[in-house]
């Protein structure tokens, strides 16, 4: 029996337990909130741009089945947006159940509300989790998909202070470095400013606060673009942002909102006052965060030091995934991450070699180039992802962009590893 | 795991963020050490940014009052119970095992404070009691106050391992007070009975020569037993209800030497009850600044125990065994 414990239940760390778990092994999840997904029940956007390509490639590989629960949960289906093209918004409403269902149907522990804290060590591996009620969580193989937002000291000193985001550290309490706490140095992302951090790149209005016109538009279409008034246009905004995807010229003279349940709104955060300015946002009031007129959570404060395989360097039995893995963006790309990892954590019990997906996926080639980028000061202030930005600009030049699924299923078919991660190995 | 992460007993309250904060010597928030990213020991508020808030300052110090003598009841030859007249909210803030207050004859100058448990509040009255027993020049002056007597408060700290104190609910549990030991046991017993727990209290008059407690505890459901615990006869006892009873808690109120000789006993067992004691060490100031009730832990770090919820088996074993 192999037992592996994947500490942190956002979408990195639901991938990497379910890969886990479709890898033969007896899996452990713990996340310290009540809810799974993190940030992803904020989120909801996929498959625009190249992460159509990336999903894909993770469906053939034989991890789908979270894919399967974002489309299943689409409201909007190929929407067209400011840079961005085919995307589907999933409905943040609803997602979380159902994964959820799935965790527990695949025979997933889940283990909510429970907060890691430190690790016990023997040399250069770790023995135990701590959890904040004092207690030591035991396994063999250990995932860490802690993500790289908060916590408050964080969001305070490098960003706005707490603007009361979904993570909600004040009721579930901070987010702990288990790689750090296990003495391998975290790696910090920079901004433009090569200040620490950069903000989240979205936040949600309460749809019921919005016009009839423009709920309606959201309803139907899933996409309604506004004109910020011209005094209140602001580019340099666009260099705090995470989301380098939406940090170009249109983000900024515009309010880009998509319907993911509730109303997304493309900028880190965007003064009350001012967005009711805007008509059909008179009355405009903020879902996530809370205090969405004044700040965002800060994240990318803390990733660690990780091989292709997902490896953290310098610990014998810890992977990590998601923005823990490195300056990814977005949910694609934590699955993504999540999925090798939980795959990997198996072989790495069983004493088998870890897998690296080749670059000649765009899966396997973003993990690496990310790897690279991050050892270079320029590339801590970029972000890595599928639907824009440098990454994007790759996948293009490379000719590896394409929503073509008979192409991607015969990319992967040509590298022999069409449903990999679905081969039990236990 | 690097740097053991230390509980502060003070995290949270109305006096968080300290002087250590100012200093960057906070026990609790990695920021306030004068680190660069959030690594803290959680205590359920930010305290980073409850000092950002406050305008990059300490939140208020704790004040000192004049405290009126409402009675003075000599209990024996060298201890004396005071039942003083305070305000009601510091009153409300002692309420709770653990808390002490620091006392001098008002005549006196600052550092004749000396640090004193709680060991009954009347919160509607606004009282409080204490016990002293008379040991040094500071404790003589207190005994015999010329005009009143001064108290600075609130402080918590009076009691190690109050999480399991807090934890225990539904149980089976030991409190075993010795001399001036009982004055803090008194409060531990009324919680763990609030707590729906089954206690058995064993006291010993020990130096104090008598047991003043009783009149605290009589009324509520515990069973209370007296024995002398430095004779053969009254260490079998205690022996036998530690093996027999499957306690979850034990809590030993008294010396060093006493929680080292329970610790051994419950060492002996299958079952291990959580362990809370009395805060021994010589407290002088209760903000961490002075240094005189510093103790170094197992690794090497030195911790102000006088704010530090420390690890008990831990702090007693090396300070007893090892010197």
């Amino acid at each position: 029996m192999v037992n592996i414990v994947v500490i942190g239940g956002g979408w990195a760390g639901c991938a990497a337990a379910l890969a886990a778990k479709q890898a033969g092994a007896q899996v452990l999840l713990l996340e310290k909130t009540d809810m799974l997904l993190g940030l992803g029940n904020v989120g909801g956007i996929m498959r625009n741009n190249g992460r159509y390509t990336a999903a894909e490639e993770m469906i053939n590989l034989g991890a789908g089945k979270l894919f399967d629960i974002t489309d299943r949960a689409a409201r909007h289906t190929m929407v067209e947006f400011p840079g961005h093209s085919h995307a589907s918004l999933y409905d943040v409403t609803k997602v979380e159940p159902m994964v959820r269902r799935l965790l527990r149907e695949m025979g997933i522990e889940i283990r909510l509300m429970a907060r890691a804290v430190d690790v016990i060590k023997k040399g250069n591996s770790i023995k135990g989790i701590l959890m904040a009620d004092d207690t030591v969580i035991e396994g063999d193989v250990f995932i860490e998909t802690t993500g790289s937002t908060g916590p408050m000291g964080n969001c305070l000193k490098y960003g706005n202070g707490c603007a009361m985001c979904i993570l909600r550290c004040p009721s579930f309490g901070p987010r702990t470095s288990i790689s750090q706490r296990a003495g391998v140095e975290d790696i910090l992302g920079q901004r433009g400013d090569e200040c620490y951090g950069a903000f989240s790149g979205s936040c949600k209005l309460n749809k019921d606060s919005l016009s009839d016109e423009i709920r309606e538009r959201l309803d139907r279409d899933g996409v309604v673009v506004l004109k910020v008034p011209t005094e209140d246009i602001k580019m340099e905004k666009l260099s705090v942002k995470v989301c380098q995807q939406y940090a170009i010229r249109e983000y900024a003279e515009n309010v880009v909102l998509l319907d993911t349940g509730h109303a997304k709104l493309m900028t880190s955060f965007y003064a009350l006052e001012d967005l009711r300015k805007i008509p059909g946002l008179e009355n405009a009031r903020y879902e996530d965060p809370y205090s969405g007129g004044k700040g965002n959570s800060v994240r990318y404060l803390s990733m660690a030091p990780r091989n292709n395989s997902m490896k953290v360097d310098g610990l014998e039995n810890l992977l990590c995934g998601g923005e823990k893995s490195g300056l990814f963006v977005g949910h694609t790309e934590a699955i993504t991450t999540g999925s090798l990892a939980g795959h990997n954590s198996v072989r790495l019990a069983l004493g088998m070699p870890l897998l690296e997906l080749p670059r000649n996926l765009v899966t396997g080639d973003i993990i690496a180039y990310a790897n690279e980028q991050i050892k270079h000061k320029d590339g801590l202030k970029k972000r890595y992802t599928f639907a824009g930005a440098e990454y994007f600009e790759r996948m293009k030049e490379r000719k590896m962009y394409t929503i073509d699924k008979k192409e991607i299923e015969r990319r992967v078919s040509r590298m022999d590893l069409t449903d990999i991660f679905n081969e039990k190995l236990v | 795991m690097i740097g053991r992460k230390l509980e502060c007993i003070d995290a949270g309250s109305e006096y968080c963020p300290c002087f250590l904060a100012e200093a960057n010597e906070c026990i609790t928030c990695s920021h306030l050490q004068g680190r660069e990213f959030c690594d803290c020991n959680w205590r359920g508020v930010c305290i980073y940014q409850e000092y950002v808030w406050a305008g990059n300052r300490k939140k208020e110090v704790r004040s000192s009052y004049p405290a009126t003598v409402m009675e003075k009841r000599d209990i024996s030859q060298n201890t004396v119970v005071f039942r003083l007249k305070v305000t009601k909210t510091l009153a409300r803030q002692l309420d709770s095992p653990g808390a002490y207050v620091f006392m001098r004859d008002k005549e006196k100058p600052s550092f004749f404070d000396v640090p004193m448990s709680v060991m009954a509040v009347d919160v509607a009255k606004g009282e409080i009691q204490v016990a002293l027993q008379v040991q040094g020049a500071k404790t003589k002056a207190l005994a015999e106050p010329e005009k009143g007597i001064v108290v600075r408060g609130p402080y918590w700290n009076g009691i190690l391992g109050q999480r399991y104190l807090k934890g225990v609910k539904n149980g089976n549990c030991l409190v075993i007070a010795r001399g001036i030991g009982q004055a803090p046991a008194a409060k531990v017993v009324a919680y763990l009975i609030r707590g729906g727990n089954k206690v058995r209290v064993i006291v010993d008059p020990g130096k104090v020569g008598a047991v003043f407690i009783g009149d605290l505890i009589k009324d509520l459901p515990c069973e209370v037993e007296e024995l002398d615990l430095n004779s053969r006869q009254g260490i079998k006892v205690v022996n036998r209800y530690l093996k027999n009873e499957n306690h979850e808690l034990v809590f030993s109120g008294g010396s060093d030497k006493q929680h080292l000789h329970i610790i051994k006993e419950i060492d002996k067992l299958a079952q291990k009850p959580f362990i809370v004691v009395t805060n021994n060490n010589e407290i002088c100031c209760g903000e961490g600044i002075c240094g005189s009730c510093s103790t170094r832990i197992d690794s090497g770090v030195r911790v102000k125990a006088c704010k530090v919820q420390l690890d008990v088996r831990r702090v007693i074993e090396r300070r007893i065994l090892n010197g």
